[in-house]
């Protein structure tokens, strides 16, 4: 009996220990890691004093898209916010597009990403299901404010590639692809085009 | 005597046509809310569905075609069983979002098209999902001089 016991506890320490060690490669897997990985490497660019203020904009620039271009699926991004107008397109213009479209993207987020400022990152979870996963983070401020950003990533090969970013709840491709649609249905396709290519212009110009 | 029989037969006509009409109406609802075996199944996990019924339609661009069969939860998340009608093809990159009618009107489930040119199959999800706006928590947010829209974008960017 005594023996049986000891045995039996032995039992629970190691399936104590099992659990322990076992939670911790649950909350952060690989998707986690890559994606950390990339936005470290971001951050560490934001803050390497060689590429700060007005005159390194371009080559700040083009080290964050270096970096970004590797996780983030800018090609997959711009074909889920044209939606089903995407099939609609030749090869040419689908191309075009997706130029289009990342330029859309820097125009409206670079500023914002240049303006970090020792924020924490905080990864809390990934929902896996077969070759798709949803990694959540939050934003910490130094003031203590938290705003939540998941990124959703597919597997191609061994990288997890990042196709939508959903911010505060509101996803990046599903409001490009209601705005998208909304032009493409009372103009057309072309007038999409323009507006974009306008506006590429009229963002572009003043920066420099 | 012979003009009251054939007024009762009349009447008789008429109640019996009243009573199949009552019939195919009650069968015709029947069959939308009890039986509805037609169509396919997907799933689509949402973070919050406040509000939507089973019953309440899926649209594509204000089209029915389908309705939510079930609400049910799985991982702390709100899984959706919708049953949508045989020749409907959702592509995998759909998104699936739920909205109301005006500010505080019907909820019901909006599918945007995909680009994708894989087709969902019976029985598969949706994995794109979009809950709506807690117009509660908005206001909140917004008295408080906490506006996400803006300054949550940012934060959020920063992290790319």
């Amino acid at each position: 009996m005594r023996t049986q016991s000891k045995w039996k506890q032995a039992a629970i320490a190691v399936f104590c220990l099992v659990l322990v060690s076992g939670a911790a490669p649950a909350t952060a897997g690989i998707p986690t890691d890559q994606i950390k990985a990339t936005v470290d490497k971001a951050i560490v660019v934001l803050k390497d004093p060689r590429y700060k203020g007005e005159a390194k904009t371009k080559e700040r620039r083009d080290e964050l898209k270096k970096i970004l271009f590797t996780r983030f699926d800018f090609a997959e991004m711009a074909k889920r916010s044209l939606g089903a107008h995407w099939r609609k397109r030749s090869e040419a213009e689908q191309k075009e597009f997706v130029n289009l479209f990342t330029d859309l993207l820097e125009r409206a987020y670079a500023d914002i990403i240049e303006s970090y400022s020792d924020e924490k990152v905080v990864y809390l979870n990934e929902r896996l299901d077969g070759s798709f996963v949803e990694v959540v983070s939050k934003i910490q401020t130094a003031k203590g404010q938290e705003y939540s950003i998941n990124y959703k990533a597919q597997q191609i090969g061994s990288e997890w590639r990042v196709y939508d970013l959903v911010a505060e709840n509101i996803s990046l491709v599903s409001n490009y692809r209601s705005q998208f649609d909304r032009v493409i249905n009372k103009k057309s396709y072309e007038e999409l085009v323009r507006l974009l290519k306008s506006k590429a212009d009229f963002g572009g110009a003043p920066k420099k | 005597m012979n003009n009251n029989s054939r007024t009762d037969i009349l009447v008789g006509i008429f109640v019996l046509a009243g009573l199949l009409c009552l019939g195919y109406l009650a069968i015709n609802l029947g069959k939308l809310e009890v039986f509805g075996s037609g169509g396919y199944i997907v799933t689509a996990d949402f973070p919050s569905v406040a509000g939507l019924k089973p019953g309440d339609p899926v649209e594509i661009a204000g089209v029915r075609i389908g309705r939510v069969e079930a609400i049910k939860l799985a991982d702390d998340r709100a899984r959706l069983e919708l049953r949508l009608q045989d020749g409907v093809k959702l592509q995998d990159d759909v998104i699936a979002s739920v909205r109301a009618r005006g500010l505080i009107g019907d909820k019901f489930v909006l599918i945007t098209p995909g680009a994708s040119e894989k087709i969902i199959p019976a029985g598969g999800k949706i994995r794109e999902t979009d809950s709506p706006p807690d117009i509660p928590d908005l206001i909140g947010k917004f008295v408080a001089g906490d506006l996400t829209s803006s300054k949550g974008e940012k934060k959020d960017e920063n992290t790319k």
